[in-house]
């Protein structure tokens, strides 16, 4: 019976595991990032003991998607840590050190990372201009390091965690992915007015949304005389019509380079 | 001086006497028997079993909440583990106090009128523990003045029920070799019976009987068939030691029949769950029910409802004993909703199969044959490149327990409905390591979730309540014509004649239990473990 393990992990972290762990100094960037023997290794290791949560494409099925950890921030050594130490009161277990070496973690992510599709190759595009398109294009619902709005998701980190080809059919509206929290929504009240937004939450009863003018609601089903979850994304098709080649070239080398990581936060206490 | 000093010790006396007539008046403190075990529900102010009661079938007589007065529902009071983790415990009452157990080898005497906590019992767990699918715990087993539960590091403890203190404490097996318990204990005559998880980590499952006063063992019935059993054949193919690391879980308990003598298990996947090219043949007894005499552990007869699985269906699933009118006669069956999507309905004396039918969405299998094997349907076996299943691994139902309804006939299950990509590869066996040879893909769009209503005479389907998330919740039933399920966190009751969804409480939290109902001072109670927060509910006091 399998319903939950955790990523590669599969024993309880203990004090004594974590004392372990930490006694061993350790790189904080990924020494076998891009070795494609390491590479080899960690996938293998990666199916025996992660792929049961995950799902053997890392994107997820009883345990969370894989594929854009560092697209939302994460960064080796924190990685490593969780792998490590297991996420408490999930079925994320540690990873024994007696049975689970560092380099095995290591290269289980140097594994996973190449699931995020991101190439080192750079396009030929001109980043700047890209960056123009965006502000005109994009920032009314997309975010990028602070600024732009929040219909869709934050794209600060997307170059870490999203390659050019997915961004590329996104843009071009090949691609019917639609990332849990940014499903489209329209809702009919009582009284007839139809709400369009996004789906952030639903159970028997109730729903909650974000609307297009980006407002938080939440609506009791008995109120409401439709519900129906749009199989198309808010976001529009830019087709050659309206983003040619060239400028597609151009905002695919701004957004592949955002790959913005937390920086560290002083804490005062 | 002297007078007052008289009328001191003369007032002590007669408070000594008053204390002491009231106190023999007082019933002893209730034991639990046998005899009160095998009564089950009779005594509806109870719960004291998994499923309620040896039939496991979680319908209580309790009448006070009605279908006309549900909708006055409201949260008594709650208590909070302060934990991590969530309950899959089905909690036990008695005598007006709760004993539930909870994450991380824990559990809680708790006040059942107010939910205040008596005692607290927490499990000193070493480290390197090896455990599939949530440090979880599914409750208590009880008889006499102890309580009873197996742990995550794969022993059986015996635990005083006035104080939580250890009384006995027994090794089922090495913990390090990926061996676990989480099934709550089913307690026959004066046996504690539990059984192993571990299938994912290549152990080789059993049931055990204990001696509930020493805790000594008293029998073992493997789950993968030896050199000496009679279902060994079955375990071919190129791996000759297939079979002792051959899986077969152990998660929630069985049923017993008093009259036969027999107990009644589900039995877990073979292992490697999803490659089954080095273990050739059926696999007994994996994905299958056994009935053994509850002395001996002896098999008296078992059904396999998968042979060589290897899409992870195992039968982790509660049987549920009943009387059902069959061909004109009352027939003494057991029910099972599988995770594999079949509703079967077997002899209980036999085991001989009456009817088996779909309760959702198949493609490995549409039919089974009047001899008992499932007609396999071609293109689904997991292959490298991926083969589109359905249901996927977590099954048409798992772990969380259905209800009956005798006097509607109704059997009330937790169904989902899903397919997923199965992918296989070569794993090899090293103790401890996960053992499954292969993994699933999600297919989300083809997930959904409901509450059915399966009439158990013909495994037509009567009704369903559609969740609008994956639900893990269990089900109770009552003689008032109720059904208590959930979803999203809701805890919902149900008109069980028609579905009709009659009240909802949001918990705030998902279901990965069910609810269970007792009466205190002529009070019913509907308790619901939500996360690690259990809520009383009751009829509000206008």
């Amino acid at each position: 019976m399998t319903i939950a393990l955790g990523l590669c992990g599969e024993r309880v972290a203990t004090a004594q595991d974590r004392t372990a762990a930490r006694a061993e100094p350790r790189p904080t960037k990924n020494p076998f990032e891009g070795n494609p023997q390491a590479i080899s290794n960690g996938r293998a290791m990666f199916r025996t003991r992660c792929a049961g949560c995950h799902g053997p494409d890392a994107r997820g099925y009883l345990g969370p998607d894989l594929t854009g950890l560092w697209a939302a921030g994460g960064t080796d050594d924190r990685l490593f840590d969780i792998v490590r130490r297991g996420v408490p009161g999930t079925e994320m277990t540690a990873a024994d050190p007696l049975r689970v070496l560092d380099k095995d973690i290591w290269q289980v992510l140097a594994y996973v990372h190449t699931l995020s599709g991101v190439s080192a190759v750079a396009s030929t595009g001109d980043a700047r201009n890209g960056e123009q398109i965006f502000r005109t294009t994009c920032s009314s619902c997309h975010r990028v390091n602070g600024r732009g709005g929040q219909l869709g998701p934050d794209l600060s980190r997307i170059g870490s965690g999203r390659p050019r080809a997915g961004l590329s059919s996104k843009l071009r509206g090949s691609s019917d992915i639609i990332r849990p929290g940014y499903e489209p929504v329209t809702i009919v009240t009582r009284d007839g007015e139809r709400i369009r937004g996004i789906k952030k939450n639903e159970d028997e009863f109730s729903i909650q949304i974000m609307d297009v003018r980006e407002r938080l609601q939440g609506y009791l089903k008995a109120n409401l005389t439709d519900v129906t979850i749009d199989k198309q994304s808010l976001m529009p098709v830019y087709g050659p019509d309206r983003l040619n080649d060239r400028d597609l070239d151009d905002l695919l080398q701004y957004l592949t380079g955002l790959r913005g990581e937390l920086k560290p936060v002083a804490r005062p206490f | 001086m002297r007078s007052v000093m008289v009328r001191i010790v003369r007032v002590t006396l007669v408070a000594l006497a008053v204390s002491w007539s009231v106190a023999a008046q007082q019933p002893a403190p209730s034991q639990v028997t046998a005899q009160d075990l095998r009564d089950g529900l009779k005594n509806p102010t109870r719960w004291l079993t998994y499923g309620g009661d040896y039939a496991n079938r979680r319908h209580s007589p309790l009448t006070q909440i009605t279908p006309a007065n549900v909708n006055r529902l409201t949260a008594q009071w709650q208590f909070q583990t302060d934990t991590l983790g969530k309950f899959e415990a089905a909690p036990l009452v008695l005598d007006g106090v709760i004993y539930v157990t909870g994450p991380l080898d824990t559990g809680w005497a708790i006040d059942a009128r107010t939910g205040r906590q008596i005692w607290r019992y927490r499990r000193d767990l070493p480290s390197g523990l090896i455990a599939c699918c949530g440090l979880v715990n599914r409750g208590f087993g009880v008889l006499g003045d102890r309580l009873f539960k197996t742990t995550l590091d794969a022993h059986v403890v015996a635990i005083s029920r006035k104080t939580g203190a250890l009384e006995w404490d027994t090794p089922m097996e090495n913990y390090r070799h990926g061996y676990s318990g989480t099934t709550s204990p089913l307690v026959v005559k004066d046996k504690v019976l539990v059984g192993v998880a571990g299938a994912e980590y290549g152990v080789r499952g059993f049931i055990d009987a204990y001696d509930a006063q020493s805790g000594k063992q008293v029998w073992r019935f493997y789950t993968t068939a030896g050199p000496e059993d009679a279902g060994h054949g079955t375990w071919r193919g190129t791996d000759a030691k297939a079979w002792e690391h051959g899986g077969g879980s152990i998660w929630v308990p069985g049923a017993y029949d008093p009259e036969l003598n027999l107990v009644y298990w589900g039995t877990g996947n073979a292992g490697p769950d999803y490659n089954g090219l080095e273990r050739e043949g059926d696999n007994l007894y994996t994905a299958s029910i056994v009935a053994l005499d509850a002395d001996s552990g002896k098999l008296r007869w078992h059904y396999q409802f998968t042979p060589h699985d290897i899409w992870d269906y195992d039968s982790t699933q509660m049987p549920v004993l009943a009387e059902l009118p069959i061909n004109g006669q009352t027939q003494k069956v057991v029910l099972f909703a599988n995770r594999n999507g079949f509703f079967y309905v077997l002899d209980r004396a036999t085991g001989k199969l009456l009817r088996a039918k779909p309760f959702i969405q198949t493609t490995w299998a549409k039919e089974v044959r009047q001899d008992g094997r499932p007609m396999f349907l071609p293109n689904s076996v997991p292959s490298e490149q991926g083969t589109k299943v359905c249901p996927d691994q977590t099954g048409g139902t798992n772990w969380m327990p259905p209800s009956f309804d005798p006097s509607l006939g109704l059997f009330f299950v937790t169904a989902r409905e899903s397919c997923g990509i199965f992918f296989t590869w070569k794993d090899d066996y090293n103790p401890g390591d996960a053992f499954r040879g292969g993994a699933v893909q999600r297919m989300g769009e083809t997930q959904s979730s409901m509450l059915r209503a399966i009439d158990a005479a013909t495994g037509e389907k009567r009704w369903e309540f559609p969740y609008a998330n994956q639900s893990w919740a269990g089900v109770l039933s009552t003689a008032a014509g109720l059904v208590f399920a959930g979803g999203s966190g809701n805890v919902m009751a149900f008109d069980a004649k028609s579905g009709k969804n009659l009240w909802h409480f949001q918990t705030g939290t998902s279901l990965y239990a069910g609810a269970i109902t007792y009466m205190v001072d002529n009070k019913q109670f509907v308790l619901m473990p939500a996360g690690t927060t259990l809520t009383a509910f009751a009829l509000a006091e206008f």
